[in-house]
Parts: structure tokens; sequence; C-alpha cells
């Protein structure tokens, strides 16, 4: 594991480091143009706009997937008829390629095809939902989209966490009278936390990650209005041959990673210190 | 929702009984919703291109169509061949086994290491391994490349199953990671004292232990790696070509005409392997997470 | 090794089963035609080239970005392919300037490319002296398509033969209840209704001072303010389920009668064909306004990377003929929708609007390049970007100018 971190990871990041203060185009060149990438990222409307963008859709997609599969989990929890079903039926989206998903969802939010078109046929002339064609609201129906690839898998993940809890403590909760909401959220929550974290860790990379769904869906449109990092620095990478354009752009994301991701690490293990050395 | 009901709190299973129609309602509901981009998908897949063109994406075919269903499987033009999708099947199937397999093994070591003989540093080196999972693939593709390159992996098989390894690894620690957190320490510390060494434990004690947190494993691995499609475009080399690349150049062009029923017959074929997998294993799935991976 | 082992088995059979000699010149191709018509066309390479005695080994990888990246990164790994599909463009100006590739003089000279090369493609081809690619397509990226069936229920009698005659056109189709603009809302579709009416209307002068010239004087004129102004203007045309619509679907759009007019490359003729539809009875194509309108030249080339294979060399000449031979254009283009690159060949069994681009083609003075052959690649990608959101957002006509000016600084 240690060689994969020092040569895998680090390797690349150093590297990459390196591409980003060099005025490479499709080959990486060893010379040094100092800030000089920074400072057009920076000075780049999409880039920036992308930036909001990621912030937006993260805090949105990881709340409402880890309701909506928390949700589905306890439902589900409740000795439903046809589980396996339903639990199949929520999983298959994560099976599926987004290159053909993506398009099935840009007919279904597309004005002129889905469901806008579908309910003025029913016989409501003014109804309106047209947000992947509005620059505002774009954004949201990537969310939609993500989401539903996402929410099975997180789902089954909470609803392993609920199977795993000790019978006892629902015995015990039912003799106390406790009403079962409470019982949810003051002693399920908190017992699932690892279950939260394992899952906010996944949705966190995915976030980071997110392209196929905006190239197939919005290719980042309409205009720039849903483009996102990943998306930027791929563009630079291959299409448009500026890899030390990418790379200043690839750092610039890692660099936010750490800056969110290290006082958490930090915090949990000097929890986990104090907790082994009592 | 069913909270001011008197039965509420007598057992768990009658709960909810009252409110079992708003369970069923919301189950039924998200089902729906879950479900319409596959209708869609299944019903574009049986119509004729001309009625795709005009249009009603909602309607059932009027004029039911397989032809979509076989050229995507064996007919699809993707260059100068025109085998469809199958081609790369059994490149995909021999990629995805040595791919699911040796990320287990590193994860399950990895995570073992870490929980139970918690080494030096190993905090500092999980962290820098968890960034790793932020990193987005492409920017290491070009340094890997090199590597590679000058170890003579590129393009090979071996040098496909590497890069997924290192790809999954952080994820795969983290899960075995967190799995082995929640053994208890008594049964290490045990083993230990009668003499065991570091992996006379793990394959004495903790492997027999792991089985369900491998299937989940498992699960996601191959969904992963199945479904891969640039990692093995760039590394896999011309002849270990996965299926992807195969769906992709049926599914993907930029000036020359989409067949759409072709193609979500494509997607859906090319999905089969791991809905299968979900399917056989749901039960290990839930199963295998219950017995403590995330339970901590 | 195990790879050197398996390659020279699977050779030893495709020898075996095509009656080659073991020693023929074989031919390992990157390209991303795979869609229908596209596999169609390449196959009548792959078969010229197994005709002149060579073994073709087909590398297909759709989307052109994703297929040279692989290129790229097989030649950062030491496993170069023989030949790989290129744009007519700047893209492999680095690998030329590091020396990556071969050149194919030999050839080129030989049969004479600086004769029958259209200009525009003979300066993208041959750098500093040496020919790096061999030319194999070349595609109109602005012809206007229109529906006859829709310009006669909208009441319109003859083409439109100005901008401003157009733009009446249009008028008349809204008027009668028809989406006027077919249009698919991604950049690169916004990029090519930029490239029209910048031609059309700005002129090949000022069309070079921009784009070639990059002329900070040119993008700050009013002339030019103009052509953005009139770009913009067409949006009034569009229907609002316009964004990220895929330009076949605009086209299925024209098809059915329910759009007017499309400006989209000439492989939009495969989809009307593909819909039984015939140019002249269907549909019709006009490649630009008036008599000196000027033809946009976009294209594909294979470069020909360098190799330790001492036989490689042999098979990219072999290639590099092919390719550039005249009954192959003839056959790839028909199937492609493309132009042949020369235009000394018989054009009898090409469409009409394929005989009127040929015919235009034959008047040098009336071609241009798209803006990838004069912009790298990445100055063309951050002009993209700046007109995408021009034409999506309400953006003042300054900034607009201003950015482009940055865009066409920067980058390089």
């Amino acid at each position: 594991m240690a060689i994969t971190v020092i040569v895998g990871y680090l390797g690349t990041a150093i590297w990459t480091l390196k591409v980003s203060v060099s005025s490479s185009r499709t080959f990486p060149v060893d010379d040094f143009v100092g800030l000089a990438q920074y400072v057009r990222l920076f000075g780049n409307d999409r880039w920036l706009l992308s930036l909001e963008n990621l912030a937006l859709y993260g805090v949105i997609f990881i709340l409402a997937t880890m309701i909506i599969g928390l949700l589905l989990a306890i439902f589900i929890d409740q000795k439903v008829a046809g589980e396996g079903v339903l639990r199949t039926v929520f999983l298959y989206p994560y099976a599926m390629s987004f290159v053909a998903t993506g398009l099935v969802w840009q007919w279904v939010l597309n004005p002129g095809s889905g469901i806008q078109d579908a309910v003025r046929r029913m016989g409501f002339p003014d109804f309106t939902f047209d947000w992947i064609v509005n620059q505002d609201m774009v954004i949201y129906t990537i969310v939609i989209a993500t989401v539903w690839q996402a929410a099975g898998l997180v789902m089954a993940m909470f609803l392993a966490g609920l199977r795993g809890i000790d019978d006892d403590i629902w015995k015990a909760t039912r003799i106390d009278g406790i009403p079962a909401w409470r019982v949810y959220v003051s002693i399920v929550l908190p017992m699932l936390g690892p279950t939260i974290a394992t899952v906010f860790v996944l949705l966190s990379t995915a976030v980071i990650k997110l392209f196929d769904s905006v190239v197939s869906m919005t290719q980042g449109g309409p205009g720039t209005a849903s483009e996102v990092p990943t998306k930027f620095i791929m563009d630079h990478l291959f299409g448009r041959a500026n890899i030390a354009l990418a790379s200043a752009a690839s750092i610039v994301m890692l660099l936010t990673v750490i800056a969110i991701v290290a006082p958490i690490l930090y915090a949990r293990s000097r929890a986990l210190k104090r907790a082994g050395s009592q | 929702m069913s909270q001011a009901h008197p039965l509420q709190s007598h057992a768990r299973r009658r709960w909810l009984q009252p409110g079992k129609i708003g369970v069923y309602v919301f189950l039924v509901c998200s089902a729906l919703f879950f479900l319409a981009p596959l209708y869609i998908m299944l019903a574009t897949s049986f119509k004729p291109m001309e009625e795709i063109r005009l249009g009603n994406i909602f309607s059932l075919p009027v004029e039911v169509t397989f032809e979509p269903w076989r050229l995507a499987w064996s007919d699809a033009c993707t260059g100068v061949a025109c085998e469809g999708i199958r081609g790369g099947f059994w490149n995909s199937v021999m990629i995805v086994i040595p791919s699911t397999i040796l990320p287990i093994l590193v994860g399950a070591v990895n995570g073992y290491a870490l929980a139970m003989w918690r080494p030096r540093g190993g905090n500092i080196l999980f962290g820098a391994l968890m960034l790793g999972a932020f990193i987005p693939v492409q920017v290491m593709m070009f340094p890997l490349v090199r590597v590679l390159g000058s170890v003579g992996l590129f393009g090979s098989l071996p040098g496909i199953v590497l890069i997924h390894l290192i790809f999954s690894m952080p994820i795969m620690t983290l899960l075995f990671r967190n799995y082995y957190a929640s053994i208890p320490e008594e049964l290490f510390k045990a083993a230990r004292v009668d003499g065991g060494g570091f992996f006379r434990i793990f394959v004495a004690v903790i492997l027999p232990m792991s089985t369900p947190i491998i299937v989940v494993a498992a699960i996601m691995q191959v969904t992963g790696v199945w479904n891969d499609y640039i990692l093995g475009l760039v590394f896999a080399g011309r002849e270990n070509m996965p299926m992807t690349v195969q769906l992709n150049n049926v599914i993907n062009t930029t000036t020359g005409a989409r067949l759409y029923n072709v193609n979500m017959a494509a997607t859906i074929l090319t999905s089969l392997v791991p809905l299968t997998i979900y399917f056989l294993s749901g039960r290990w799935f839930v199963r295998g997470i219950t017995a403590g991976a995330v339970k901590g | 090794m195990n790879q050197a082992k398996v390659a020279a088995v699977a050779l030893m059979a495709i020898a075996f089963c095509s009656g080659v000699h073991a020693d023929a010149p074989k031919a390992e191709v990157i390209h991303w035609w795979t869609s229908g018509g596209e596999s169609a066309a390449v196959k009548t390479i792959a078969e010229a080239y197994r005709s002149a005695g060579g073994v073709w080994v087909d590398t297909a990888i759709a989307v052109g970005e994703q297929a040279r990246s692989v290129t790229v990164n097989r030649i950062v790994g030491g496993n170069p392919p023989t030949a790989a599909q290129f744009n007519t463009t700047k893209q492999f100006l680095d690998m030329v300037e590091q020396g990556v590739l071969n050149n194919v003089d030999q050839v080129a000279i030989k049969d004479g490319w600086e004769k029958f090369l259209p200009e525009t493609v003979l300066n993208v081809v041959r750098v500093k002296g040496h020919f790096y690619a061999a030319p194999v397509s070349i595609h109109m990226p602005t012809w206007i398509w229109y529906s006859k069936a829709a310009f006669k229920k909208a009441g319109i009698t003859g083409e439109p033969k100005t901008v401003d005659e157009l733009f009446a056109a249009l008028d008349k189709l809204k008027t009668a209840g028809i989406i006027p603009l077919a249009h698919g809302g991604q950049a690169w579709q916004e990029n090519i209704l930029f490239t029209a009416i910048l031609a059309n209307l700005g002129g090949k002068e000022l069309y070079l001072k921009i784009l070639r010239d990059r002329d900070p004087i040119a993008v700050k004129s009013e002339a030019f303010k103009k052509v953005l102004v009139t770009f913009k203007r067409l949006r009034g045309y569009v229907d609002n389920g316009a964004p990220g619509r895929h330009w076949n679907d605009a086209t299925a759009l024209l098809i059915t009668g329910r759009a007017g007019i499309q400006i989209m490359g000439d492989w939009a003729k495969g989809e009307f064909s593909n819909a039984n539809q015939v140019p002249g009875r269907d549909f019709g194509c006009i490649a630009g306004f008036g008599a000196n309108s000027p033809y946009i030249i976009q294209g594909d080339v294979f470069v020909f990377p360098k190799s330790k294979d001492p036989n490689a060399a042999r098979a990219q000449m072999l290639m590099a003929s092919v390719i550039t031979a005249p009954a192959t254009q003839v056959q790839f283009s028909i199937k492609k929708g493309s132009l042949p690159i020369r235009t000394d060949v018989d054009s009898s069994k090409m469409d009409l609007c394929a005989r009127q681009g040929l015919e235009i083609m034959k008047d040098k003075s009336r071609q241009l390049g798209n803006g990838e052959i004069y912009l790298s690649p990445d100055q063309n990608g951050a002009l993209a970007d700046i007109l995408t959101a021009y034409w999506n957002k309400d953006i003042a006509i300054e900034k607009v100018q201003r950015d482009i000016l940055a865009a066409l600084k920067d980058g390089q």
C-alpha cells in the first residue's frame, strides 16, 4: 500500500504540480512559467462558474441522496412485501452506463419532448417544467439524474446498517413506549454514524469526479451554465491540448479537497487516539 | 407518519402498520420514478427509427421490432468491423475477474493492517490514500502511461489489472478497514497471544470472518470495472479492449447518424452482467454489511 | 514479449485468412468513424488498402477527442499505431514539433500533392516544407439546409440569397407556426452558426483577419460587432427545446417538417437519406450567399507516428498513397457525405449538394478554413466557450469583444 501511495498518488500529484507551472501543451515540457496558468485559470469565467456549480451541486446532491437513500432504506425495512424486487429496482441505475441514460434524462427533461409536453397534452397547457434549458435551473437537473443513479446504492448500505442494529434496542424502546420516529432520530441515526461516514466519502468522491452525467445530459450547457471542474480539466487535457492549464485546475481541485478533508481526518484520528488510549 | 396512532409503540412489526399504506405509496412512487427511464429505454429499443423521429418518448412502440437488439448484440458497425458489442464481452470478463479478486485481497490486507496492527504513520498513509480517491483518474493517466510504458506493461492485460488495482485501493481499503474495526479486539489479541504472525492471523482468523464484506466489495468492484471505459480504453491495449469501448462506439458519434433504438438495447445488454450479480447476491449484499462492515 | 507473440499470431492468422504474404505492410489505424455511414466509408479505405497489398488492423474509438488522446497516450507509452486520424487542424502540430511523426514526403512529392490539394489543406499538412499528414476528406460545416415542405407551407418561394433574405424567410416560417431555425444547443453547434454568419456577412477579409491574423483592430471593429449581433439575432428563431439537443435531432425536425432551416455540416445529408429524403426534392442545400461566398473547409487527415517497427514506414507510405488516390477518394466521399480532397475526380455519382460543393471548390479564391485550421485547439476552445455563453446569456457586446480578444491572445 505504501508503494501505491508514494508512486501512484504522491508521484502523480508532484508530477501534476510540475506540469502546472510549465507551458506544456500536448506533451509535458520541462520549462517554468511561474503561476501563469493559475492566473489564466482564475481569469476564466467558465472555470469560476464551474467551481460555483460544483459547490451548489455537491451540497444538494449529497443531502438529497442521503435523505432519499435513508428513507428508502427505512421504509423497505418495514418488512414490506417484494423487498427483493424493490431493492433491485432502486439499485439498477447504478449498473447502467450514463452515456445512454443521460440521453434518456435529456429527453424526459426537455420541454419539447418530455414531461412538460406530456402534461400539456393531458390538458394543462400552462404547465412548465423546463429546468434543463434554463440557465439558473439546469444544475438541478443534473442533481435529479445523479440522485436517481446513486440513491439505490446508498439505500443498500443504509439498509444493511439498519439490519445490523441489535434487535434488543427495538425491544427496549418498545417497552419504554418511545415513538418510532424518535427511536430513529435519537438512537438509530447515531448508531448509523460509521455508515453515514462511509456513504459521505463515497458520495463526495462522486461529486468531485462528476463528469459523465453532465457530458451526456447537457454538455455543460445551455452555454456554460452546467459546467463542472472535471469537464474543464478533461477538455483542456485532451481536446484543447493544454495539459498545463488542466494540471493547474487539477491542483486547485486537489488543494480544495485537502482543505476540506484534512481537518476532518485530523479530528477523527485524534478522537481515535483518545479512544485507543483509554 | 404513524406517530399519532396508539399502537405505534407496541411492536416494531406493528409500529408502521397503520401507516403501511403510506409506506407502500412512498415505495411505489419511488419505484415508478426509478423505473421511468428504464421504461423509456425499453420502449425506445423496440421502436423503428421512423417512430423515434416522430418523437413521443413515452408512447409504446406501434410496430414492435427486435432488429435493434440483434444489431446491438451482433451486427452494429463500430468501425470497419460490424460485430455489435459482443466482441468485447470476453475481454471484459478477463479484465473483471482479476481486477475484482486482487483489489479485494489487497484491500483486505490493508484494512486488516490498519485496523488491527495500527502501524506507525498508518493514519497518515490512509489519509493520503483517501485523498487519492478524490483525484479524477484522467489527471493521473499521463504519468501512469509513462510508468507502465517504461516497465513494459502498457497496453496489456496485467497493465490494466494493475491500473484497476491502484484506482480501487482507496475505497477497498476504506471498506475493509471499517469492517475490521468493528471486530472485537479480544479475538485479535487472543490470536496474538497464541503466537500468530501477521499473515497467519489474517488467513486463519480474519479471512474466514470476512465473507460478507468480500461480497460487498465484489459487487462494488465488479460494477466499477465492468462499466469502466476510459481506463480500459487507454491501458488495456487493442487486444483486450473491454465491452464498453464497443458500447461507446455504438452509441457515441459526433457527426454520424445515431440509432437510438440500438443504443438503448446495447446499454441494457451491457449492464446485464452487473444486474445479474445484484440480483443473485442481493441477499448476501445486505447480510454482508449487517455482519459489521459499517456497523462501527 | 507476450504481446509481440499475440500480435505475431494475429498477423499470421490474418495473413493466412486473406491469403496475403506474411510480410505485407501492416497498418494499425486509429480512427473515430464508428457510426453506420462512417463505418461504410472507412471500409472503402480499408478495402483499397488491402487490394494494394496491405493488411489493415482497425482500431475504432468513438469521439475524436478520445481517439486522439489514445493516440497521444500510446505514443507516450511506446506503442504507437501505424496511422491515426486527426482533424485538418493544428491538433497535431505539437507532435510534429516533438518529432514523433514520420513525414510522407516521398509519396507527397511523387503523387504531386502540391498540385491537386486545396491550398487551405496543403498549408495544414505541410509543416516547414515536409508533409506530416495525409488528407482524406473535406467537410463543409456551414451548409444551410431547408425543408421544401416547410418553405411551401410558409409561402417562401425562392431560396434566400442574402443574409437579409435569410432573416425574411425565418420571419415567414415563424408566422406560419413552424420552428424557423432547427438548432441543437451545444457549444460546437453554436460555433457553426457563428462561422456561417462571419463568413457570409463579414466576408472573407474580415473572416481571415479575425480567425487567422487574430487582429485586435478587426475584433474591435464595427463590422465584427455587426457579425456578433446578427449571430445572436438568430437566437430569436430557435425553439426553447434546443439546449443540449443533438444535431441529428435538429435535422429530424426538418425531416418531419416541424422546422424550416438548419445550418449544419454536410454530414447532415446522411440523416436525410436515412429517412429517404432526396436533395432537390424534399430538401434544399445552400453553400453560402452569392456567387463569391466563401466555402468553409474542415476535414480529416491521417498522421503517421514514428515506430520501432522497421516495416511501419513502408505501411505508412502505402497508406498515404492509397487514401489520396482519386478512386478511393470518390468512394469514400459518397459513403461519408464529404467532398474529395481533390477536384480532379469523377463527380457523376455524387449527390446534388456534393456536386455543387465541388464546383465551388474549383474556385480557389472562395476556399476558407474553419476556425480550427487557423487557431490552436486551445484558442479555438476558448473562443467556443465565449460564443456559447454569449448565445445563451445576456452579455454586453463590448465584453464579448474583449473576451474574444483575450482568448485569441492566450494559449497558442
